[in-house]
Parts: C-alpha cells; sequence; structure tokens
C-alpha cells in the first residue's frame, strides 16, 4: 500500500493525511503508554476489589482543633503509607474526613452520611465522648465499627459497651489506675480536685477519689465550668492542708489554671498532678514557667529522648513519617506541638483494620462481625504500626490496654518522664462481656 | 476567711472593669447605632490574638496594648462601612449579619493562628501578699488601666466635638442631620471606638487567660448580661452592672460554689427583665 504524505508544515498538523497502520501504530503505543504509566504509578488496577472506605471525623473547628488537627493528619498519613505498601489485602483504602464541630447531632450526622451516601465499611475518630455517644445507636443500626479517636469515659468500654465499638487508647479509669499510686506514695495522701464541671472532669476525680480514698487518702471536689477564665474564686476555695492539686481542663482555661496557681503562691504549699490531655497540643513554652515542677500522666512521652529506648527505631520512623520533629513539633512549624498521647490510635488503627481483614478474609460491610472479632483479640507487638509498645486488645470490652508514664516539667520546661507504667498494672475487670453479643 | 473575702472583693472589681470596658463598646455601639454587635467577642478576640503576633514582632505588651486596638478600631471602621451601613435599619439583619463576621473572624483566626492558645507573658510579675495567700500586680494594673481608657471615654464624650456629635445623634438623629451633624461619619467612629474597645479588653485579660480563636464565646454572653443589667444605651450603667455582678460573683463563690454564684448573676438577669426591663439604671 502506497502511503501518501503531505508536509505538516505546510498544511498543519490537523491536515495531514493519516494511514490505517499510523493510526492503529500510533493508538496502539499511546495506549501502551497509558497502561504502563498507570501501572507504574497507582498499585490498584482496573478491574482490582473496590476500595475499603474507611469514614474520619476530628475536631477541626468550634473546640480541640488541636487535637482534630494532628488525628487527622495522622490518620491520612497512615493510610497513605499503607496504600503505598500495596494496601489491604490488595485493596486501596479510601478515607472520607469530615468535621465533628464538636457537635454529637452534627456529629451524628455525618455519620449517617458516611454510611448512606458515602458506603464507609467503618467510622474512627473523634476525642469527643458526647459525639461518639451520639454514634453508638448509628454504629448498631447499620453493623459499622466506630473506632474511638480519644474519647476518655470509661463506661464506653464499661457498662455502656456496644459490640461495634473499639477503643485501643487510654480514659479516665486507666489513667487513675496508672497515676494514683505513685503520686499518693510520693506526692501526698490529700487531694483537692479542681476540675472541669462535665463528665470528663467528673470521671477523672471519681476514679482517682475512688482509689485515694480507699488508701486511707483524702479529697475535696471542686468543680468549675470548662471555659473559666478565672480562677482564683476556685482556687481559694481549696483545702489548706491539701497537698497534691488534680486539675483538668482543655485549651485556655488548663493553661489559665496553672498559671494561676502560681499567681496566687499555692503552687509553693502543694504539688500539681494533672492528665496531658490538659495541654496536648500545646507547646510547654506555652504553657510556660508556671508549669516547672508540675506532674503530668501521659500515654505516650512527647519527646522522643523520653520514649524507652527499644521503641525508637519505631518512633522514629512513626515521627518523620507524621512530620514531627524528637522534641514534639512540627517539621517546619515549630509552634505546632503533637498531641502525642493521642494520635497514635489513628496510626494503630488502619494497621489492626489491615490484620483483621487480612486474617478473617473480610470482603465487605456484611463481614464486620468478623473483623471485630478479630480486633478485639489482637495483641500486637511493638513495630512501626505500633510504636507505642506492645498493644493488648481485650476480648470482652474491646478496650486496648499499653504503658503509661509520669512525668515531671523540668526547668527547661520539658516533660521529663520520672516513672514508667506497665499495662498490666492498669487492667482492671471488665465490666461487661461483648462475646456474648457478637 | 478574711484573707478570701478580701481577695474575692479585689478579684471582683478587677474582672468587673475588665468586663466593664467590653461592655461599653457594646453598649456604645447599641446606644449609637441600634445594631447588637454579635461579632463583640470575636473582636476581643481579635484584640488579643494581634497583640500576640505583635508581642511576637516587638517584644513589648504597652506596645501591642496600643497597636492591637488600633488595628481592631480599622477593622470595626471595614465593619461598619462595609456591612452594617448598608442595613443598620434593618435590625434583625444586623444581627444575622454581625453573627456572620463573629464566625469569619474566628475560622480566619483558626486559620491564620491554629486551634491551640497561645501565651502571652504578664509584664507585670510581681505579687502582692494578702494573709497566706497573693494577689497578681498584673490584675491590679489592669483596673487601673481600664479606669484611664473609661475616664478617657468619659472625656471624649463630654469634652469633644465627637463626643458632642455623637450625645447628639444619640438624642435625635434627623435633628442631628438637620444641624449639619455628619452622622454617617459619627456612626463609624462610634463602630470604631466600640471595637478598639472590646480590643483594649482582649489584650488586658490576655496574659490572664491566654489566646484562643474561640475566647471571645463567653464574653460575649457575660457583656449582654451587663448590657441589658446596666440599660441599654446607659454607659455608667454598663460600667456599676459590671462591677456589680462581678462582686456578687466573687463574694457569692466564698459561700457557695463558683458555679452556684454564676447562676446568681443569671438570676438577677430574670429578675432584672422582669421588674425593671429597661435595665437597672435606665436606657
Amino acid at each position: 500500500m502506497e502511503l501518501k504524505r503531505t508536509k505538516s508544515t505546510e498544511k498543519g498538523i490537523l491536515k495531514k493525511e493519516i494511514s490505517r497502520r499510523d493510526f492503529i501504530k500510533t493508538t496502539a503505543m499511546g495506549a501502551a503508554g497509558l497502561g504502563i504509566g498507570s501501572w507504574l504509578t497507582v498499585p490498584f488496577t482496573y478491574g482490582a476489589e473496590p476500595p475499603i472506605r474507611i469514614g474520619m471525623f476530628n475536631e477541626y473547628s468550634v473546640f480541640a482543633t488541636e487535637y482534630g488537627y494532628w488525628m487527622g493528619k495522622v490518620a491520612k498519613t497512615a493510610v497513605a503509607k499503607m496504600n503505598a505498601e500495596g494496601g489491604i489485602a490488595g485493596r486501596k483504602i479510601e478515607l472520607f474526613d469530615y468535621d465533628t464541630k464538636c457537635d454529637p447531632k452534627w456529629a451524628a450526622s455525618m455519620f449517617r452520611k458516611m454510611v448512606l451516601e458515602d458506603k464507609v465499611d467503618m467510622v474512627m475518630g473523634s476525642i469527643h465522648s458526647g459525639v461518639q455517644k451520639a454514634c453508638f445507636p448509628l454504629a448498631e443500626e447499620y453493623k459499622v465499627p466506630l473506632f474511638s479517636g480519644g474519647a476518655m469515659t470509661y463506661e464506653f468500654t464499661g457498662k455502656d459497651a456496644i459490640p461495634y465499638y473499639i477503643r485501643n487508647h487510654s480514659h479516665a479509669r486507666s489513667q487513675a489506675l496508672a497515676g494514683w499510686k505513685w503520686a499518693f506514695d510520693n506526692l501526698g495522701k490529700k487531694w483537692t480536685f479542681l476540675n472541669a464541671d462535665y463528665a470528663w472532669g467528673h470521671s477523672l476525680a471519681r476514679e482517682f477519689g475512688t482509689l485515694i480514698k480507699a488508701a486511707g487518702g483524702k479529697t475535696q471536689d471542686i468543680f468549675a465550668p470548662p471555659a473559666t477564665a478565672d480562677f482564683i474564686p476556685y482556687l481559694q476555695k481549696v483545702d489548706p492542708d491539701t497537698e497534691v492539686l488534680f486539675t483538668a481542663f482543655l485549651g485556655t482555661a488548663a493553661l489559665g489554671v496553672l498559671r494561676q496557681t502560681v499567681e496566687i503562691g499555692l503552687h509553693k504549699r502543694l504539688q500539681r498532678y494533672t492528665v496531658i490531655c490538659c495541654t496536648e497540643g500545646i507547646g510547654q513554652e506555652v504553657v510556660g514557667k508556671e508549669s516547672i515542677g508540675a506532674y503530668y500522666i501521659e500515654y505516650h512521652p512527647r519527646h522522643l529522648d523520653q520514649v524507652p529506648k527499644e521503641l525508637h527505631p519505631y518512633e522514629m520512623a512513626y515521627r518523620k513519617a507524621c512530620g514531627v520533629d524528637e522534641n514534639g513539633k512540627e517539621i517546619g512549624n515549630p509552634k505546632v506541638t503533637i498531641a502525642g498521647s493521642h494520635m497514635y490510635s489513628m496510626w494503630i488503627y488502619p494497621y489492626q483494620i489491615k490484620l483483621a481483614i487480612e486474617q478473617t478474609g473480610w470482603k465487605n460491610r456484611n463481614n464486620n462481625a468478623d473483623m471485630i472479632r478479630a480486633i478485639r483479640s489482637q495483641k500486637l507487638k511493638a513495630g512501626p504500626w505500633c510504636p507505642i509498645g506492645d498493644l493488648v486488645m481485650r476480648e470482652q470490652d474491646h478496650q486496648g490496654f499499653s504503658d503509661f508514664y509520669i512525668s515531671k516539667v523540668e526547668p527547661d520546661l520539658k516533660l521529663k518522664v520520672i516513672e514508667r507504667v506497665p499495662k498490666e498494672k492498669v487492667m482492671y475487670p471488665p465490666e461487661t462481656d461483648l462475646t456474648k453479643k457478637i | 476567711m478574711i484573707s478570701n473575702i478580701s481577695i474575692a472583693l479585689m478579684n471582683g472589681i478587677v474582672w468587673g472593669l475588665i468586663m466593664a470596658l467590653i461592655a461599653l463598646g457594646l453598649n456604645l455601639i447599641f446606644g449609637l447605632l441600634h445594631v447588637i454587635n454579635m461579632a463583640h467577642g470575636a473582636l476581643y478576640m481579635l484584640g488579643a490574638v494581634a497583640a500576640w503576633y505583635l508581642i511576637e514582632l516587638t517584644g513589648s505588651f504597652w506596645i501591642a496594648l496600643i497597636i492591637a486596638p488600633l488595628f481592631v478600631g480599622i477593622v470595626g471602621i471595614m465593619i461598619e462601612r462595609g456591612l452594617i451601613r448598608t442595613i443598620e435599619d434593618k435590625p434583625i439583619i444586623t444581627i444575622i449579619c454581625t453573627f456572620g463576621i463573629m464566625l469569619v473572624i474566628q475560622e480566619l483566626v483558626l486559620m491564620i493562628f491554629g486551634g491551640a492558645p497561645r501565651r502571652i507573658d504578664s509584664p507585670i510579675t510581681q505579687r502582692f501578699p494578702i494573709f497566706e495567700l497573693q494577689y497578681p500586680a498584673m490584675r491590679i494594673m489592669i483596673a487601673f488601666i481600664s479606669i484611664i481608657l473609661m475616664s478617657g471615654l468619659w472625656i471624649f464624650l463630654k469634652k469633644t466635638k465627637y463626643g458632642l456629635w455623637m450625645r447628639a445623634v444619640v438624642q435625635d438623629r434627623e435633628m442631628a442631620v438637620g444641624l449639619g451633624i455628619p452622622v454617617t461619619k459619627v456612626y463609624m467612629w462610634t463602630f470604631a471606638v466600640g471595637s478598639a474597645l472590646a480590643a483594649f479588653s482582649g489584650v488586658l485579660a490576655a496574659p490572664i487567660v491566654s489566646v484562643e480563636f474561640m475566647m471571645g464565646r463567653e464574653v460575649l454572653i457575660m457583656a449582654f448580661i451587663i448590657v441589658i443589667v446596666g440599660g441599654m444605651g446607659n454607659l455608667a450603667g454598663s460600667v456599676v452592672a459590671a462591677v456589680l455582678i462581678s462582686l456578687i460573683q466573687g463574694v457569692g463563690s466564698i459561700f457557695v460554689s463558683p458555679s452556684m454564684a454564676m447562676v446568681f448573676s443569671l438570676a438577677i438577669l430574670i429578675i432584672v427583665l422582669l421588674v425593671r426591663p429597661q435595665g437597672l439604671f435606665g436606657e
């Protein structure tokens, strides 16, 4: 066949006459190029199984945004890393991200949207107990697992537990079990709790208080509105013989209570003790020199050199992936501090889900019960996907247990670990048995 | 007990004066423009945030105390010129509009400043003893600055041409226009002064409460209570109501729980609304 060619320079490229052979050759090359290109860049090809859809909601506005920022960032990093490593059982993970607005009603509507419109297979995130509680009926109705981001109400894996709720992190009871004995022996036996006047503050006062009183100590409870600005009226009411002042507030109130304790000179006559939740995501330099000498219960150390040596390789890789430096600051933005004692939950959940799916052969939402049964019996060893050390899930209540740390604020404002509390010490008897329900 | 009462009294007056400053700005705007400014708490927060940036830049709290309110005053001018002026005769729309402005300011600050609270160091760290406790000298300084600012506002309203114009517009807008008073300019400056007062309070309160994008929310509610109790549009009433409510809360908290003392102030609001809806000191 004779090829009839014209000079494109003369007639323009669109006028060029193309033979059938040219057409087939060019098209085939293009198709091959596209195919190879997409094969090289995307590990998931056309015809593969549909992606695993994970819904996520966090506190990105209104309140506790320092938590939401890190929970979201860590989850996205974990999912991207897992996808880059081939996904779960060869399937890509898709993340659907929403804001809870700290509003249980709104968050429940987002949960429903994720399930019905985004067709997610499971939902994770949120540190807000009210948000999680509002989603319990939906999780049960749709049989969609809800993985707690950082809710601290212990009853969620206690008397209020539901089969579709999983929590791999600490809560008020485990914090009390981890933190009371050392402080009782070393800081004092007469405690005053000055806590936020809502479920979390009451829960901590109750859990710690029960243990202190049972050991022969004395307690006083003072509750203040969560957004209190001026603490002097409350600090005035602290009993003169108080040896330990335990405070639990979030945001500016957490800073305010620490600073104002020093302003009126109370810090000279008592020890200050709190949980890291109060100043998570807030640099100690922001809390200020007034925090020097205060004791914190941490669930994972903020500073790399305070992390147990055997965990360093995993911790360093985890921090590098999430863009965190050795002082717990965001790389490139040192004014942003990590929510290090909370955000690990969002790193570990994708791994727990992956293990469970690969173990059970999970295909879709219909197999969620199998996945839950697998997750709740997991005993994770420290590793790249579990940088906090060994994590033990308990079958009866779907609660996870890992080590705790008691830290003291040093004069250089560093949180120095002075006691590591093994997870075995915080494992209280389960209050429910979900194995009979699912 | 004596030390507790002394601290409660002192603290009640200090907080009362800070709150008075916020409520004054709110009341000034309402008195003249009849605008219920829902963004007032956000302007208070904006003042504190601007001060934080200025202190980062200059290292001086006192420079921030001057420049941050000026900045927020300019923001106030932009709000008045750009938005309020077009809807000033529609009270419901102005409430919705200022509520929207509040959300916009909060979200912008969240985007730029971040969600975590930040600290402003107190420029005065001395404390003086009151029996077995101590009281920070900075709070006393804040009270003095508040008194100076309120006195300045009083002089401005009573002794300057603009103050005279403002009072004239409050009394009779049409007559003021007829007499050649530039009413639109008066409105603009009133909104600017009201916004700047909110910012002053934000800067003064920041060393005590820390800076956060939501810090204006609680303050706004209390400011509204003070304005209603003191009388809407009555500036002196606002000052007295602010100090009175803070004192009741402070002294009350010695005898009952501080949360219950807060309930007292709400009870006062309800009683005033029922018995004297025009406020304790009239409109």
